[in-house]
């Protein structure tokens, strides 16, 4: 914008100080004046006036009086004071209740003043720029909500439906009918699905505000089983609660973390195995509580143990997403909570989480 | 709950879910009659029709969240209104692809929802919640 187009309005009930301030700076500004502040009050409303300069002693309403008058309505020009005597008072008053950002003395030196008005211009265009900006973000954040929402509805809907098929033709014993490509339409399916579930838990973890709310482990444990291993029927389920103290925690992240440890201990069993188990051992403590998983699966490598905590990370020989165990750490960042892995390979995996309790 | 499940309502604006889900319950011998309809309002429109003929009345609805016009939420809205010897003898339950956390909440919090079913619809849950 260039300072042509600034517009600054100047109050002073003196005729000859208007007329002095207009000659000196109407070549630079765009420049409006008024005798009272009544008369200011009405420029600035049908002017975007920039930049208020007012003089602290005029009859009927101060400068700062105006100023006070002004903050709810027109909030947004930078005000400047003058004054022909220093009056503390008057001062204090301007910076407590006017929301002055300069105060000048006069007779006023013509460079001081342009200074000071270009600097109120910049403070008036980072403002407003500021204000854009948080608009431009709510805007886009509440975009990021509706495309989240979406997601989970409409792009699901019709995959939800191709798994509906799916099984239906499993009911009608077609599966085979077509060598493989039932199974194909299905691995696929599930793996569609899966991502899709797994980025809204990410963009839940990253979103939502930690909620605390009291939490029982048996019940919890045995729903998620239930969740987890519905497609799952072979694998044997050993649950140990111990749990006499109440425990505060966020609910939704817990569900998400134990959600994916125990899916992934349904996951990576042996397929050979013939006592696929799982032992899940929680134990609740003033202080913490601490929740033991326990496979006897395919195991991790050692130099894997590292890596499996970060996105994206696969081992060659099974298909996860990569972020499973990465989304567990995520939330356990944002509880508090820790994780240890133990693992032999061939022999399963052991992966001990520590919940702080919030009572 | 209703001691026999004879009938059920469908309510999905999505043909093709209709289509599929009819048929899994049927193949899945669970209900001897499936009223199929494809908005809140038709199924309103049914009830209220057949309001006073019991026989002609469903003993379970299966109710699809995501609709236009008139979603799951707002069906249960006048769903409630109708007359007590019939909605205490017909539960509901929701059957969506929905994993939205406020959904699942509310669903939930309804008084008449008796369970939140997950599409794919399956067999299984199906016939356990109506204990078969």
């Amino acid at each position: 914008m260039s300072s042509q187009s600034i517009k600054i309005l100047y109050i002073d009930d003196e005729e000859n100080n208007l007329q002095a301030f207009k000659a000196a700076f109407r070549r630079v500004y765009e420049i409006y004046t008024a005798i009272s502040a009544a008369d200011g009050l009405k420029i600035l409303q049908s002017v975007n006036i920039h930049v208020v300069i007012a003089d602290q002693k005029m009859p009927n309403t101060t400068g700062v009086e105006f100023f006070q008058s002004i903050t709810e309505t027109f909030p947004d020009p930078i005000r400047i004071l003058l004054t022909g005597y220093t009056d503390i008072e008057a001062l204090a008053d301007a910076i407590n209740h006017g929301d002055v950002y300069r105060y000048i003395t006069k007779p006023w030196n013509e460079l001081e003043l342009h200074n000071s008005i270009k600097n109120a211009y910049d403070v008036y265009k980072s403002r407003i720029d500021l204000r854009n900006k948080i608009t431009e973000l709510e805007k886009t954040n509440d975009e990021l909500n509706r495309f989240i929402y979406s997601i989970s509805h409409e792009l699901r809907a019709p995959l939800v439906s191709v798994i509906g098929i799916v099984n239906l033709v499993k009911m009608e014993n077609l599966y085979h009918s077509s060598g493989e490509y039932w199974s194909l339409v299905e691995t696929c399916s599930n793996k569609l699905d899966y991502y899709i579930q797994k980025t809204l838990q990410y963009y839940k973890n990253n979103k939502t505000q930690s909620e605390e709310s009291l939490i029982e482990f048996k019940p919890l444990a045995t729903e998620l089983i239930d969740l987890y291993a519905y497609a799952n029927r072979d694998t044997q389920f050993t649950i140990n609660v111990n749990q006499t103290v109440p425990f505060k925690g966020d609910l939704f992240r817990i569900e998400v973390i134990m959600g994916n440890l125990i899916s992934n201990a349904i996951k990576y069993q042996k397929s050979n195995e013939v006592n696929k188990k799982v032992k899940i051992d929680i134990d609740v403590s003033n202080e913490f509580a601490e929740i033991t998983i326990t496979d006897n699966g395919v195991g991790i490598l050692n130099e894997h143990l590292e890596k499996i905590f970060t996105q994206f990370f696969k081992s060659k020989n099974h298909h996860g997403s990569g972020l499973g165990l990465f989304i567990v750490k995520e939330a356990l960042n944002k509880i508090n909570g820790r994780i240890a892995v133990n693992s032999s390979i061939d022999h399963g995996t052991t992966f001990k989480i520590t919940l702080p309790n919030g009572k | 709950m209703a001691s026999e499940f004879k009938k059920v309502m469908l309510i999905d604006d999505n043909e093709i879910d209709l289509k599929i889900n009819s048929k899994i319950i049927s193949l899945a011998k669970l209900f001897d009659e499936i009223i199929i309809c494809q908005s809140g309002e038709e199924g309103l429109d049914y009830l209220s029709k057949y309001i006073l003929n019991p026989e002609k009345l469903p003993d379970l609805l299966l109710l699809d969240i995501q609709m236009p016009e008139m979603d799951g939420f707002e069906f249960l809205d006048y769903y409630k209104r109708l007359p007590r010897n019939f909605t205490s003898r017909c539960p509901v339950a929701m059957l969506s692809s929905t994993l939205d956390f406020g959904d699942i909440k509310r669903a939930e919090a309804n008084a008449h929802v008796v369970k939140l079913l997950r599409k794919p619809l399956l067999t299984t849950e199906l016939a356990a919640l109506i204990g078969k």
